[in-house]
């Protein structure tokens, strides 16, 4: 099986970092064989609650280290770095059974790492083709996609409360989506929503899933507990659960 | 080729006398190449060599051989007999041709040690930090569990076989390192000196862009600017 490049975006605070280890558990409840790569790509770093785990390293702070080494002289050709970027990108990688996760963390250093991101997004590209699903929780709004970060995803899961600002957003990321990534199909997750919602006529995507107020989900967030403790009737898991039987069905997995 | 001679004598040094293993290369001792893309995930991994925080000095150095066959030397227990996150050392040391020797670019040395980093043993997962000087392998349980075992003597071989590829390498010896009881500090110093002078060597040689006044390998280099002269002058009669 190709992998399957998984990307979630949204307004910020509409849960897409819930549903992002939601899919996640759920990937690994069902294909317990299967590798799961978890990107945690907000700089928030909400998955690693979310998730109940801890990345040694992030990789802003491998960029950072990365790039001191070249201030300080160190050789900066192609096949060095590239090596560098590997060597240290395994330091970022938490494992726990199938799950891999790494965090993008935050740019807390001034300056241009261009060359840096160049061979780290290589090496990270490289080293995805070892699991089946990647599962990236995205930065809130649209920067990401401008930039350009996902630009090899397979399924864009939009995800949306019912505000106006919410569904605003969706149809913006859409837009820029078409246009600059690399996208074969983007769907939208209703969350925290009224399950008559009409979305006819609104132009969004596809609605893969509804999903209501999710009291046991408000519990875990409150408690800072993993996905993994969120009862298996809890209306978060039913809604992705749904979401993810029709993006699997589409991708025939 | 002299400028790693006081960087070869230290590591004969530094190594105690016999190799507890030693094998003359023959291809077909040479582990498979896996996936350079592959990774080798914690459950699959029976142990990391330079795991866990312990030493993994990694080092190239160019110089001459004593007489004898290209060979890996094993200092230590051999992958089949480790159990867990070991400290480890790893040091090749190349002897050039003679004419490559008579027309010595820094390139050259650099494409060398670069082999060093293009090789990737199935079920032996390779990472080297240049810039650390460390090499550190996950070793594959699957591939401990196949008979005969991995052994440092197929992945040695596998690297001699990529080295001698290129037309400038006359002999090679790879020397791996797990006895715990060694000095690995001492490696460690040993890795930073080499590759001290390999920058400095691109350094001479235009490689870099860099502000002599303030660079820190400014002694390096004096060193062997008149190396690279000499050199220059044999070149070009």
């Amino acid at each position: 099986m190709d992998t399957l490049r998984i990307a979630f975006a949204g307004k910020g605070g509409v849960g897409k970092t819930a549903l992002s280890a939601a899919f996640i558990r759920l990937l690994s409840e069902r294909f317990p064989d299967k590798k799961i790569l978890a990107v945690d790509a907000d700089p928030a770093v909400g998955l690693s609650t979310a998730l109940g785990m801890e990345p040694p390293l992030t990789l802003d702070e491998v960029r950072v280290k990365i790039a001191e080494s070249i201030d300080q002289g160190e050789t900066a050709d192609a096949v060095s770095l590239l090596s560098e970027a590997r060597f240290h990108l395994e330091d970022c990688i938490a494992e726990k059974g199938p799950i891999s996760f790494f965090a993008i963390g935050r740019p807390e250093s001034a300056g241009c790492y261009c060359k840096v991101n160049a061979y780290l997004k290589q090496v990270l590209e490289a080293i995805s083709g070892n699991y089946d699903f990647v599962v990236i929780d995205g930065e809130a709004g649209i920067e990401q996609i401008n930039r350009r970060v996902m630009e090899t995803v397979d399924r864009l899961v939009l995800v949306s409360d019912l505000s106006r600002k919410g569904l605003d957003v969706v149809r913006t990321i859409r837009s820029v989506a078409e246009r600059l990534v690399a996208c074969k199909e983007a769907g939208l997750i209703l969350n925290r929503a009224f399950s008559d919602f009409d979305p006819a006529g609104a132009d969004l995507p596809p609605v893969l899933a509804v999903i209501g107020d999710d009291p046991n989900q408000a519990r875990l967030d409150a408690m800072g507990e993993s996905v993994f403790n969120l009862p298996a009737d809890s209306a978060l898991l039913a809604g992705a659960g749904q979401a993810l039987d029709a993006i699997l069905a589409k991708a025939g997995a | 080729m002299n400028l790693f001679d006081d960087c070869l004598k230290r590591l004969w040094e530094l190594l105690p006398g016999e190799a507890d293993k030693r094998a003359s290369y023959l291809p077909e001792l040479a582990a498979p190449e896996g996936d350079k893309n592959a990774i080798l995930f914690r459950d699959e991994t029976a142990f990391e060599l330079g795991g866990g925080g312990k030493p993994a000095a990694c080092g190239f150095l160019f110089g001459d051989l004593p007489p004898g066959p290209d060979e890996t030397l094993l200092y230590g227990r051999d992958l089949s007999e480790i159990e867990s996150d070991s400290p480890y050392a790893h040091f090749t040391v190349v002897s050039l041709k003679p004419e490559a020797e008579e027309t010595l670019y820094a390139e050259t040395l650099k494409e060398i040690a670069f082999k060093g980093f293009q090789t990737y043993p199935a079920g032996f997962h390779l990472r080297v930090s240049p810039s650390a000087g460390r090499e550190q392998a996950r070793v594959a349980k699957a591939a401990l569990a196949q008979t005969p075992p991995l052994s440092f003597l197929n992945v040695g071989a596998g690297l001699i076989r990529l080295l001698k590829t290129h037309p400038a390498v006359e002999r090679a010896t790879t020397v791996y390192v797990t006895r715990p009881d060694l000095d690995h500090a001492a490696f460690a110093a040993l890795a930073r000196k080499a590759k001290q002078i390999a920058n400095a060597l691109e350094s001479a040689y235009g490689m870099n862009e860099l502000d002599c006044a303030a660079c820190r390998m400014k002694p390096v280099c004096d060193e062997i600017e008149g190396l690279r002269e000499l050199h220059a002058k044999r070149a070009h009669g």
